[in-house]
């Protein structure tokens, strides 16, 4: 039990252990609720969901649905299936940090980040702002993220995880030999 | 109902392992592009054979039906992949 305990309290565990339990969670997922985890699509669905309610003119297209159509929308507006489960997952992680006595505000703490960008908290936020729109833009085309589409889609041997993980790594690559350059 | 409080439960689990894997930092997803920290594949990939043989051991047994599969449109995945590592590499999330 004290061993159990000593595990979940560490910091950080095996890649491959975590790796384990996300695995299951998957599983898991496909099993009690016939759904696939994911996270970027949450965020479309809220954007959807207070689009509607505030321009329901202009949020009224084939992408978040038309009322009254019978096409299925391509991301469904509003509080889903998803933005439960990544609500779940702020939940989670708060709870891992919470277990290892790790959790604190931070607002630019990452010594590498620093070293490398710079140890102003206003770029860390003013490029985690912009990068996190070309994230959900991307998300957005490839119909999902590393999650919803590269693990969930993996997972079930869709070829579209691997075609998305591929562009990653080779764009991925490029910006940080940009951004890094002799420090690559 | 129970739906939900299924995804909230399961949310929870996701969020430990990428915690406990040190995966909410941005050196660990930044070094994944330089190679100097695999722990990003490493995690990825042990999650899906887990999840993988799990799939396909229960779908035989008959217990489960697959989801719909995200769709494949091969311009679309590889583009939108394009652009997602820039935004990943950028900010680590």
């Amino acid at each position: 039990m004290n061993k159990f305990k000593a595990f979940l309290t560490k910091e950080s565990w095996s890649p491959y252990v975590a790796g384990v339990l996300l695995g299951i969670v998957g599983l898991l997922a496909v099993l009690l609720a016939n759904s696939l985890l994911g996270a970027s699509g949450a965020f479309e669905s809220i954007a959807g969901g207070l689009g509607k309610a505030v321009a329901p003119g202009l949020f009224s297209n084939t992408y978040w649905g038309v009322e009254g159509a019978r096409a299925m929308p391509i991301m469904q507006p509003g509080i889903t299936w998803s933005v439960v489960l990544l609500l779940g997952i702020v939940f989670g992680g708060t709870l891992g940090a919470l277990s290892s006595r790790t959790f604190k505000f931070r607002f630019n703490d990452d010594a590498q980040w620093k070293r490398i960008i710079g140890p102003q908290p206003w770029k860390r936020w003013v490029i985690g702002y912009f990068g996190a729109i070309i994230v959900e833009y991307g998300a957005g085309i490839a119909g999902g993220c590393t999650s919803g589409l590269a693990i969930s889609g993996g997972m079930l041997f869709v070829p579209a995880a691997f075609l998305f993980i591929g562009g990653m790594f080779i764009s991925g690559i490029l910006t940080t030999l940009i951004v890094y350059r002799k420090r690559y | 109902m129970t739906n939900y409080i299924v995804a909230l439960l399961l949310g929870v689990g996701f969020g430990f392992a990428l915690n406990k894997a040190g995966l909410t930092k941005y050196h660990k997803i930044a070094n994944q592009f330089r190679f100097t920290d695999m722990t990003v594949l490493k995690f990825m990939m042990t999650a899906i054979v887990v999840a993988m043989i799990g799939l396909y051991t229960f779908r035989g047994l008959g217990w489960i039906t697959f989801p719909t599969v995200p769709g494949t449109y091969i311009v679309g995945n590889l583009i939108g992949g394009l652009i997602f590592g820039v935004g990943m590499a950028l900010t680590g999330y």
